[in-house]
């Protein structure tokens, strides 16, 4: 008997050891798979940390293509996924734009027919599509992540109807994952990646994993972007500048001295380009031509359209006495190559040195101002003409005529552009003719030094600090008594 | 300054754009665009009501004068109706008012085409 409970004792001895070691062994392994999996984790994670740090580094050297590039190739390490795309929100804030792609990545909007999917058996295809495709802002998966600005996670895509389903195979989405950029609360792209390498889904450690290397990229991207626009602003000076040497060197680099003639001009070139000029041109030798014009472009094709304007100008005018021949002539050469509404705005004056007589006209520009010397008020001086590149030379001819007038010891006459008058204070005031002619009037006797300096000193004071959008350009002379 | 807001009627052929505000750099592209509406659906003849129009630069004058010049080209036109008198002496200082129709009142300009 004694035996026999010895026996059934050791077999379930050795029955508990054999489940002891069975437990023991199988703890072993879970812990051992449990440990491998957060090995790996961890290595994802140190793998990102310095991922995160690759897409900082040199970042300022990269154009936005380059950047994206890398940002995809980080996104696609770090979720070990097959494929990706990284969509940029275009400035209009409502379409996105593919802004990089990699691996075999399907289009995920759009119908595919069975042609093109068979025409995209080639990768390149694919790319070429995707890279094209503009997306609205709510349409599709993509659409939908920049609209709300939450990432989406899709583990099985069979039963999704928004994600596309292709019959070839390696065209088929296993599962998506697609996160938002965001800088500041506000949507910058989308980053998506497809089908993880191992065949396995997307978990939510990716998509934690993914949304950091997401808010990564968005401070880099919104440098860039900023970056890109600063470099476009660049540019545009840069334009400005070309435009403003090309206005400078048509201007006269010294006014001519006339004996028994007071002559003073100046310019002030405005923030953006405008298209004043002036001109003195010799006629005879005894007549001078005093030329004042605004084109009604700016920038490179205002400068462009008064270089032209000068360069006619200056064949047209020797020998020529009557100011509106000259400008109609100026007209007919003009109208072919100014655009359809483009216009230019010129005073054209001949001066007789000997007599005094001043021939005027004016097409379509501010009439020139009287102060008689012998104090008996100022006055405009009327001149009925037209703009040029507006009309034929017949229609031109009807309007534009000369006024003539003899100018006596003491009289000053002064021509402006349009900047003068409209210039404009902070309360968007304009300077207005009543001041400019107040101001001419009370300095008038002093002579067209005077005239100028009163003007533009009266003028700074009025519009103080406030940015000038249009030239000024001032001309004053004076028969010396 | 205000913003130019442009408010179009359609009069048979004739299309009216009533325009409120300033047309200066910054406004005018949006007049450019409504002429340029017109003139993709061929409809060339255009009267401008500007009666509450403050201010026009000579750049949105231009962009008058090039669509009336395209507009008479078939058989169209483009008027002035209503300018108060700071508009008329910019655009009279232009010489277009002798290129361009201006009339007092809307139907004037209407019984004109």
């Amino acid at each position: 008997m004694g035996c026999c409970s010895f026996v059934f004792f050791s077999a379930f001895l050795i029955i508990a050891l054999v489940i002891a070691l069975y437990i023991t062994v199988r703890r072993y392994r879970l812990l051992r798979a449990e440990r491998d999996e957060l090995e790996q984790e961890k290595e994802v994670i140190f793998g990102f940390i310095h991922d995160a740090g690759e897409v900082f580094a040199n970042a300022e050297g990269l154009d936005m293509e380059g950047m994206l590039t890398r940002v995809l190739f980080y996104a696609m390490r770090t979720t070990r996924a097959g494929a990706g795309a990284v969509y940029l929100l275009e400035s209009d804030k409502q379409t996105l734009r593919n802004g990089a792609v990699s691996g075999i990545f399907p289009p995920l909007i759009g119908k595919v027919d069975a042609g093109l999917e068979r025409a995209m058996s080639k990768s390149q295809h694919i790319q070429k599509l995707v890279r094209s495709q503009v997306i609205r802002k709510g349409e599709g998966l993509i659409g939908e992540v920049a609209d709300i600005g939450m990432p989406i996670l899709i583990e099985d895509p069979e039963r999704d109807p928004r994600v596309p389903h292709y019959d070839l195979d390696y065209l088929k989405i296993h599962s998506i994952l697609l996160v938002p950029m965001r800088f500041h609360q506000q949507v910058l792209g989308v980053i998506v990646v497809i089908n993880r390498v191992d065949g396995q889904p997307f978990i939510q450690t990716d998509l934690n994993l993914l949304q950091a290397v997401a808010d990564q990229a968005s401070v880099s991207i919104h440098f860039a972007q900023l970056r890109e626009s600063l470099n476009e602003k660049q540019r545009i000076d840069h334009d400005l500048d070309i435009a403003r040497n090309i206005q400078m060197s048509l201007l006269p680099k010294t006014i001519p001295k006339i004996e028994g003639i007071e002559l003073a001009a100046f310019n002030y070139p405005a923030l953006e380009v405008g298209g004043d000029y002036y001109d003195f041109v010799e006629v005879d030798e005894k007549r001078i031509g005093i030329a004042l014009a605004d084109v009604s472009g700016k920038g490179i094709s205002g400068a462009i359209m008064m270089s032209m304007c000068r360069s006619v100008l200056r064949s047209q005018a020797p020998g020529v006495t009557s100011p509106a021949k000259v400008l109609n002539g100026v007209n007919h050469l003009m109208r072919k190559d100014i655009a359809d509404d483009m216009f230019v705005s010129m005073l054209y004056m001949i001066l007789n040195i000997e007599t005094h007589e001043l021939a005027i006209a004016r097409a379509g520009h501010e009439r020139p101002i009287l102060v008689p010397g012998d104090k008996s008020g100022l006055h405009v001086i009327e001149s009925p003409g037209l703009a040029i590149g507006i009309g034929d030379e017949e229609a031109f001819g009807m309007i534009t005529k000369d006024t003539v007038i003899t100018l006596h010891p003491g009289d000053v006459v002064v021509t402006y552009t349009d900047g003068v008058t409209e210039a404009m204070n902070e309360n968007e005031q304009e300077w207005g003719i009543d001041n400019f002619t107040e101001a001419i009037r009370v300095s008038a006797d002093e002579g067209a030094h005077s005239v100028l300096n009163n003007v533009q000193q009266r003028l700074m004071r009025f519009v103080g600090e406030t940015p000038q959008y249009d030239d000024t350009t001032l001309l004053a002379l004076r028969v010396v008594r | 300054m205000r913003e130019c807001v442009i408010e179009r009627e359609e009069k048979g052929d004739m299309d009216i754009l009533h325009l409120d505000g300033s047309l200066d750099a910054y406004s005018f592209p949006r007049l450019e665009g409504s002429l340029n509406g017109l003139r993709e659906n061929s409809r060339n003849k255009v009267i401008l009501d500007c009666t509450g129009l403050d201010y026009i630069s000579s750049a949105a004058l231009g962009a008058l004068i090039g669509f009336a010049r395209r507009a008479r080209e078939s058989n169209g036109d483009l008027k002035l109706v209503n300018l108060t008198p700071k508009i008329y002496n910019i655009v009279e200082l232009l010489g277009f008012h002798k290129i361009l129709e201006i009339y007092q009142e809307i139907d004037e300009a209407v019984n004109s085409f």
